[in-house]
């Protein structure tokens, strides 16, 4: 369990965390989501000590970071897979931090074959794709078989595969008992491994809840119809308060009424339906209404007028 | 502490970089002082004061080159970033400082340590072997000259350690470390004899009292071997405090 309390930050004028509280709970993926610049990199950095906040605490099942004899047996973080010297070689990297908390030098043999880097662990890092780093990075991490896991956009740079490799991995550590927070800007990815969520916005909390309810709260709802006969039941569902959106001659989005609704106006016409189905928006349409206030950088065109 | 000390002699002996500095503070005054004892060991006039000087004064450059290395080695963990996973295996900031600072002094003392042995032992050879008369005894400040040649390198290297700490850029400690002690001390030295009318203000500057604990001889009226050593001892000490200070008040 991780329980953050109040956590501020401030870089000079710009208050990067804004008296941020939330808990990650065990057992399961928490996904960290926030727009570029909303303070989650900063928030993880303050979590582990590595930056000092002005207030605010973080405990990990009840104890502050710092009051971790070895922490590598602890938590996991991996907060920047770049954060390696070019010149080392990945297996002596993961020796250095092994020997730091004690861990045997077999571990770091056994946790490079787990995220499949054998073959290159004595290879300088210069030469490892950001991929690789990605996978070492994994490595560091498990060294120690934390309990508790902290991850910082860890797909990036991964191809498919290895995309898919860390959401299972990811998954698999949860279903022991762990607690894993992950942020990630690839929503699609978070949708597939995340439970839980905690959705930030200019350094403040604006969402901590399941996919589901993040989903249903800020995703955009309507109802799918197909039919042959559509247009006799234009008049009553604009009269009904619903707003068509026609995907084509046989296929309706209907926005404003529910199901039953719509299938009882159908029913009253005889209109025979070929398909009646609730619909809901992805993640990414509920993360971007949520956080639409918090944008701090917005591209040009289309989105900046939105 | 002992896996701390483990961790970073591991960072320290993987670095290309750590070892090219090492080698060649290693080999430029093991070079020079047996190449002198080679070409001067014929003559009558060579003795036991020569080689010594000879030796002790390029562990003075071996010492700068130490302190360059212990600058690149805390330095390179700002530059590259590993100074986060650093902090986030071992969240007691003064404690990493501190098994850095036990490795890397160890480390270029054992340098200087093998640089004072081989030297005389090997110089000495040489020029007896030439003819020359090389007894130890005939130098009642070799011993202490040589040992403080390995003070030095200690003390340079804390140095070196406490302005990369202070700097976080490779750059800008090694060119503090190289410029300050052979051009601005010297300027800033005159200028101050100029000032006060007093010829010992020059042996008051940090890095010149220190280069004092290599001298066989030349003391004068100015500090003595230890009174120099304690005074830059404690001006590295300081800039290793003030460096750790800030390093644990700070971001990582």
């Amino acid at each position: 369990m991780i329980s953050v309390a109040d956590l501020t930050k401030r870089f000079g004028a710009k208050l990067a965390v804004d008296h941020l509280s939330f808990e990650v709970r065990p057992g399961q993926v928490t996904g960290f989501l926030g727009p570029n610049g909303s303070g989650k990199s900063t928030s993880m950095r303050c979590m582990l000590g590595l930056d000092r906040p002005e207030t605010g605490t973080t405990l990990f099942d009840g104890r502050p970071y710092h009051a971790l004899r070895t922490p590598l047996h602890e938590v996991g973080s991996l907060l920047d897979a770049g954060y390696v010297h070019p010149g080392r070689s990945g297996r002596n990297h993961l020796r250095w931090l092994a020997a730091s908390n004690g861990i045997a030098r077999s571990r770091v043999d056994e946790v490079l074959d787990l995220v499949g880097l054998s073959a290159v662990g004595g290879t300088r890092l210069r030469g490892y794709s950001l991929g690789m780093r990605q996978r070492l990075g994994l490595a560091g991490v498990l060294l120690g078989d934390p309990h508790t896991i902290i991850l910082d956009e860890p797909a990036n740079g991964l191809d498919p595969e290895g995309i898919r490799w860390i959401r299972d991995v990811l998954v698999h550590l949860a279903s022991q008992g762990r607690t894993v927070l992950v942020s990630s800007h690839q929503l699609s990815e978070m949708a597939l491994m995340a439970q839980d969520l905690v959705v930030i916005g200019q350094g403040r909390l604006i969402e901590q809840s399941t996919v589901a309810e993040f989903v249903e709260r800020y995703g955009e709802r309507w109802v799918r119809v197909q039919s042959p006969g559509l247009l006799a039941l234009r008049q009553p569902i604009e009269q009904g308060g619903g707003v068509i959106d026609e995907v084509d001659a046989t296929t309706w989005h209907i926005r404003g009424l529910t199901c039953p609704v719509v299938g009882e106006m159908a029913a009253a016409e005889q209109v025979v339906l070929h398909e009646l189905s609730p619909q809901t928006g992805s993640l990414e349409d509920a993360f971007l209404k949520a956080t639409a206030a918090s944008q701090e950088y917005r591209s040009g065109g289309q989105g900046a007028t939105q | 502490m002992m896996n701390l000390l483990r961790s970073e002699w591991i960072k320290l002996r993987t670095v290309t970089m750590h070892w090219v500095l090492a080698v060649i503070a290693l080999a430029f005054p093991l070079v020079v002082t047996l190449l002198t004892a080679v070409f001067n060991g014929d003559s009558s006039e060579f003795s036991a004061n020569d080689l010594i000087s000879v030796l002790t004064g390029t562990t003075v450059v071996a010492s700068l080159l130490c302190g360059s290395l212990a600058a690149a080695s805390i330095t390179g963990e700002f530059g590259f970033g590993t100074i986060r996973p650093t902090f986030a295996a071992t969240p007691k900031r003064l404690k990493v400082i501190a098994a850095k600072v036990i490795i890397i002094v160890s480390f270029t003392v054992e340098l200087a340590v093998v640089i004072q042995l081989i030297g005389w032992y090997v110089g000495g050879a040489i020029a007896r072997g030439q003819g020359a008369t090389i007894d130890l005894a005939d130098v009642p400040t070799g011993v202490p000259a040589m040992v403080g040649a390995i003070v030095l390198t200690a003390l340079m290297t804390l140095a070196g350690f406490g302005l990369g700490l202070l700097t976080r850029s490779t750059a800008v400690a090694v060119a503090v470390l190289i410029v300050w002690p052979l051009i601005a001390e010297g300027l800033v030295g005159q200028l101050l004899v100029l000032a006060t009318d007093n010829e010992q203000v020059r042996n008051w500057m940090p890095f010149q009292a220190g280069i004092r604990l290599a001298f066989v001889d030349g003391f004068g009226d100015g500090p003595s071997r230890l009174t120099s050593g304690i005074y830059f001892g404690a001006v590295a000490t300081a800039l290793t405090a003030m460096g750790a200070w800030l390093v644990n008040r700070r971001d990582a």
